[in-house]
């Protein structure tokens, strides 16, 4: 960028002092996005440099936090995704159109077993690869919902998406980190199949 | 409101999007269902450990440095 003068220093100071306390979660969501610190660096500077680009765009009174986040997202789609192998948009789109069925699916078969009341035998390494093992899509949509916090219509406005997708894919995407996390507890021996084990590593920790 | 309806609108009630007159029929349910009220605890915990055991990492130094730097208002004008 070149140097400012006049009122532009002003502007530049307002985005400044508006936009900096966002870094550590869009990072963070960049992070879980790319999966590779170097990248997830870069689409954070290139956030910064097109939101400084386009801050009189932004309409004052909007929600500038998830504006931030829709930059963020809108650069990683163009930028980064695709260096990395996606399966094909078909697939998820499949997928999101069974979403009642996998309701019905999970309904019918009532409660499962009781060694899936032992979640807490996951270990934090689990929590990271299961959400890392995540469709980018569905990933996407469960990093804003669950660790940034966002409500379902501000995640539809980050990824241009109807409320009811964002459901699905929230649904989907937190069923199958539910399934994978289990697969590696399991892995661990925390869970012994056929066997009402008592084991509760980190009960103390869990919510009540 | 049946079981399988429970289930299907469970993260409505976990991330607090149920509208108020859905949510009375579902407490009403939960109050008299032990299965779904089994469900939406092991939910609740799913998504605790989403929440609170995912790392989450802060923005390293370097980074904040590299785009505090590169804001025109930053530079000195030549």
């Amino acid at each position: 960028m070149s140097a400012a003068t006049g009122q532009d220093q002003k502007r530049g100071w307002d985005f400044e002092a508006a936009a900096m306390p966002f870094v550590d979660g869009l990072y963070n969501t960049a992070l879980r996005m790319t999966r590779n610190p170097e990248d997830a660096e870069d689409l954070v500077q290139e956030t910064y440099f097109k939101a400084y680009k386009y801050y009189d765009k932004f309409q004052e009174g909007t929600n500038f936090r998830a504006w931030l986040f829709k930059i963020l997202k809108n650069t990683f789609i163009n930028s980064y995704r695709k260096k990395q192998s996606i399966p094909p948009q078909s697939d998820f789109a499949d997928i999101e159109g069974s979403f009642e069925s996998q309701v019905s699916d999970q309904a019918t078969r009532g409660v499962k077993s009781p060694e899936q009341e032992l979640l807490e035998g996951v270990l934090d390494e689990d929590v990271q690869r299961a959400m890392d093992g995540l469709p980018v899509d569905y990933r996407m949509a469960v990093v804003l919902a669950d660790l940034e916090g966002f409500s379902y219509k501000e995640i539809a406005e980050i990824l241009d998406v109807p409320v009811g997708t964002v459901m699905s894919r929230l649904y989907r995407g937190r069923k199958l980190m539910e399934e994978a996390m289990l697969e590696y507890a399991q892995e661990h021996g925390y869970i012994r199949s056929g066997e009402p084990t008592k084991m509760r590593s980190r009960r103390d920790e869990a919510p009540n | 409101m049946d079981c399988r309806k429970v289930r299907e609108v469970v993260f409505l009630y976990t991330d607090n999007e149920m509208e108020a007159e859905l949510l009375i029929s579902f407490r009403e349910h939960m109050d008299r269902c032990p299965g779904c009220a089994r469900a939406i605890n092991r939910t609740e915990r799913l998504l605790w450990l989403v929440r609170r055991r995912c790392s989450r990492e802060q923005a390293p130094k370097r980074l904040r440095d590299r785009i505090l730097t590169s804001f025109p208002h930053r530079q000195k004008p030549l």
